[in-house]
Formats: C-alpha cells, structure tokens, sequence
C-alpha cells in the first residue's frame, strides 16, 4: 500500500507546481471535457487522440511526475479494459464504418469495436492521469481553499462551505495514514493465519471483514483524537481565520490558460468541422490518411 | 501565586465508576510537573479535565485564582496546549510548515508575519530543515517536535503533554525529551505538566505527581518519590537507573544522593 505513490503530493521545483490550484483545477476541468467530444471520423478521433496523450506526457515531464508509478497506478485496471472491449466486440450496433476484423459463427466483428474500446480507455486513462498529476503536484490545503473558493457563491444561503473544505482537506491529509494502517492490519491478520488472497467468495469476504472492522474502530479513534487535536488548538468552524497559505494568480496561470485554453479552442473548432463539414479536415491538413475509408 | 489550582476534580464515564475521584494539587506558575500512573490510573482523562476537552463531574479548576466555568473555559484554552500521544493523529496540516501554521490561522495572526514565527518556533524544535516536508516523510520523533512547535507558537502559559513520547522509539524519546528540557530551562514563564510512563522524562520535572486509580496517591520532588520503590512497583514502574545503582552501590558501602550518572560516577570516585 505504501507503495501506491502516484497520486501523492510530493514537493517539486516545477512550473506546475507554482500554478494557482484554482486555475489547476479549471484548466483540468476544460481538458477533461475537450476530452469527452465526440468525433465523427475515426481519423480525427485517432489522430486528436495521439495529441491528447502527447499533451499528457509534456505535462508529466513538465510536472516532474513519474511515467513508471502512472503505468504502475494503471496497472489495476486492465479488468475494466477487458470488460468494456467485451462489450464493444460482443454487443454490436449500427455505427460501422470500417471493415470486419474477424468472424466467430455468425457474429461479424468490426475494426470500430476495436477503436471504440480503444478510444474510451484512452479517455479513461487520461482522466485519470490528469486527476492524479493534480492531486500530486498540488498541495492537499491548497486544493481545500481552491474548493472553498470555488463554492463561495454558496456561502450567502448558508452552505457549510469552510466545513466541506476542511473535511476534504484532513480526508485527503489521512490518505497515506490509512493506507498504511490498512497495510498494518493486513499483515497483522496475516500473521494469525486469515488469508486475503486465497478461497471462495466468502472465505474471501470475511478476511475482508476482520481488515474492515479494526480499521473503521482504528479510523473512528483517530477522527476523535484528530477533533481533540484541532480544538486545543483553537479550531473553531464559524470563527473568523486568516490564512498562511494564499492562492496567487501569476504569469505562470496566464501561460498555462492560454496552452489549455488553445487546445480547447482548437478542439472545438475541430469538432464542428468534423461534423458539420463534408469533407474531413484531418485529410485536408495530412492528406488521404483518414476518413470513414480508414 | 499558585497558576493551576485543582480542587476536589471528580469524573466519570458511565456516571457510576470514577475515573477521577476527588483529585487536588496545585502547579506554580514555571514550574515542570510529571504526573506518573498505570494504565487506566486516569492520567490522560485529567488532561483532558484541564483542557476543557471533558466537563468535570464535581470540583473546581482555579486558573490564575479564577474559577474555570463555562464563561471562563474558552479564556484558559487559548492559554493550553496540549500535546497527545500519538504523533500521526495530530498532524493537521499537509506539509511541517502548514501544521505549525493552523493554530496561528485559528488565532487570527496576520497572514504578513506568519512566515517568520513558523520559522522561529520551527528553529526552536530542530525541525527549519523540514518545512516543506509531509508528515509521512517524518519520524515519530519529527511529528512530535512538530506538533510542539504547533503548541508553542500558540504562547501558552501551561503545556500538557500527554505521554508525548509514549509512541517514539528511543532515540525519538530522547531528542523529544532534550527540546522538551530545554524548552522547561529557556521559557520560565511555561508551565509544563508532563504525563508520562517514562521514569527518565520525570527526573527532569521539578514535580511529581502519582495517580493510582483514579486518585493522587503521592506528590513530591522527583528525588524522593523516585527513589520511592514501592510506590513505583504499585503503579508498575521502575525505579530510574541512576537510582537503582545508587541503592546497590549503598549496599556495597559507597553512599551516594546523585541524581544523574555523571554525578554518580564522581560519587564512587570520591569514595575510592
């Protein structure tokens, strides 16, 4: 568990450690949604996908974040890529533009289901590629007081904004603490003779439970200590606070807008081409490399 | 003029069992106190009676002469801190830095000057180096000196540390300890009121105080209930080293009243 270090906030000397977590956020927000069009030609798709992963990589090396620990990170979702290439090979429907790949019986299966799966694991990654070189390139406070500021606009019908912050904050801060007594508890099990890797779903799931019960009594002592902890030291939710750490908006925040901002632009303007113009652009710019004739 | 003055503090869980019964002492204003006990003697309960974290069942807590109620309660938190056992539970804040700083947000410190007294109050526990570090980068010991650092940049009159060093290992112990000596030395104003299992940790304290279910068997100076051995074995201590060499060296003939392993070893070569 301790292991599980992509995702961690570690300090770094980067220009995406500087950004503003405010416009971090937003500007994660705009790819991820730039992400999500759809495009109609299989070319374009193929070819904004590669820039998509492209863009990821400069900011991974940008941000100093390992490629290694996202491939180890990626590493537990390979069931969820099976499954969705099930259900794309296997569930046919009416949008197929390129040829067959292959036959079983009487089941005709296109290169499409390949590139569908394909495309929507490509996105998935992604996704959370992006999320976790947020979370580890931004400091867990500093994401507190970007949601805060961001839910500002709640605080006039009473919201509990700075309480939501702050439980974010601490349940991001307690991250690694739990993993690391959930690797605890586990060995300790462990070493009385449960086995959490071997047997029948239910041998299976009460070793879960006896990893399940300790750690929520663990968990429930920690948040009463953690209480106590914050009240002597004067912690109270609806009193006024200043703060030590402060979001600043710099020059840096204006490059960054402006690379994320063209990107989003550029895929908008991609996206109505290619479906509203007959012809594909990505054939205009590249030459006969693309279209429904792939 | 007596600082905390404690009179007659009764408590109870459950309404029936008193954890707490009919507990009085008072702590000078300076002054270092050790409060010894066994598992269950109520110790950390105390602590947290004086903090206000607990409302007591009867007695009277004297701050300053003024009797700490529901109006006064808030005054005597912002003048405690209070330091727990375990190091991670504590740990506020994502990085050193913004741990030491959640006390002075809590306080309304101007934003302006918060750099330099974290600096100051981080300098003070050895732990300038590690601003910018996370908590699972540190040691025991290192979260310990931390969350003292929190403590003291809050400028308290008494400081509780409630087994502070229980969950170090002992080179962790013992750099805790020696901040905490020398914090005792540099601040005379401090008050520091210590609970703790470690006989070593309360040698250092000018008072000691011991609890045995629930109520205050012995107090004195930590030269006479230290040298104490069947008060300690009561509440499953030791006696310290110093003073376990110091009886077998009075039984060979050499006579000594060290009260530190230097010292001790300057007594027997007096005695040569």
């Amino acid at each position: 568990m301790s292991s599980m270090t992509f995702g961690r906030y570690s300090f770094r000397e980067t220009f995406i450690h500087h950004l503003d977590a405010r416009n971090k956020i937003f500007l994660m927000i705009l790819f991820m949604v730039g992400i999500f069009f759809q495009f109609e030609m299989w070319s374009t798709a193929l070819i904004m996908s590669g820039l998509y992963l492209l863009i990821l990589i400069v900011i991974m090396l940008i941000s100093r974040v390992s490629l290694w620990s996202l491939f180890k990170s990626l590493s537990g979702l390979w069931i969820l890529i099976i499954f969705l290439m099930a259900i794309y090979i296997f569930i046919p429907n009416n949008n197929y533009y390129l040829p067959t790949a292959f036959k079983v019986g009487s089941l005709e299966v296109k290169w499409d289901a390949f590139c569908q799966s394909g495309y929507i694991i490509m996105r998935l990654i992604l996704m959370i590629s992006l999320t976790m070189i947020l979370t580890s390139t931004t400091k867990p406070m500093d994401m507190t007081y970007a949601f805060e500021w961001y839910m500002t606009p709640l605080k006039p019908i009473r919201f509990p904004v700075h309480e939501i912050a702050m439980t974010l904050s601490i349940a991001l801060r307690f991250i690694p603490t739990l993993l690391d007594e959930t690797e605890r508890i586990m060995k300790a099990q462990a070493s009385r003779g449960v086995d959490f890797n071997h047997g029948g779903v239910f041998k299976r799931f009460r070793s879960i439970i006896s990893l399940i019960i300790p750690l929520f009594i663990s968990a429930l002592e920690r948040s009463e200590e953690l209480a106590n902890a914050m009240i002597v030291r004067g912690y109270d939710p609806k009193a006024k606070r200043t703060r030590y750490r402060l979001l600043k908006f710099s020059w840096r925040d204006i490059i960054a807008f402006l690379f994320i901002g063209a990107i989003f632009a550029g895929i908008i303007v991609l996206f109505v081409f290619d479906r509203k113009e007959p012809v594909d652009i990505v054939n205009l710019i590249f030459g006969q490399i693309g279209g429904k004739g792939f | 003029m007596s600082k905390l003055e404690i009179k007659h503090l009764s408590f109870s869980y459950d309404g029936s069992n008193k954890v707490i019964d009919d507990i009085s002492f008072s702590v000078e204003k300076g002054t270092f106190v050790s409060i010894l006990g066994h598992n269950g003697s109520g110790k950390s309960t105390l602590a947290k009676l004086i903090v206000g974290l607990l409302d007591k069942n009867e007695g009277e807590i004297y701050f300053n002469d003024v009797l700490v109620d529901k109006k006064t309660i808030r005054d005597l938190q912002t003048k405690t801190s209070l330091i727990f056992q375990n190091p991670d539970n504590q740990f506020i804040g994502s990085t050193v830095e913004d741990d030491i700083a959640f006390g002075l947000e809590n306080r309304c410190f101007p934003h302006d000057k918060m750099q330099e007294e974290i600096e100051k109050y981080a300098a003070s526990v050895n732990m300038l180096d590690y601003l910018k570090k996370e908590p699972i980068y540190l040691s025991g010991g290192q979260k310990q000196r931390v969350a003292l650092a929190g403590a003291l940049i809050l400028k308290p009159e008494i400081l509780i540390l409630d087994e502070a060093t229980s969950m170090l290992d002992p080179k962790g112990k013992s750099t805790v300890r020696k901040v905490i000596d020398r914090i005792h030395k540099e601040n005379k104003e401090l008050t520091i009121i210590s609970i703790t299992h470690d006989i070593d940790e309360a040698m250092l304290s000018d008072k000691v105080l011991i609890l045995s279910k629930g109520r205050l068997v012995k107090e004195g100076k930590p030269q006479d209930i230290l040298r104490d051995e069947e008060t300690l074995v009561s509440i499953k201590l030791d006696m310290p080293f110093v003073y376990r060499l110091e009886k077998e060296l009075k039984e060979i003939g050499i006579d000594s009243k060290a009260e530190s392993i230097d010292q001790l070893v300057e007594d027997i070569w007096a005695s040569k």
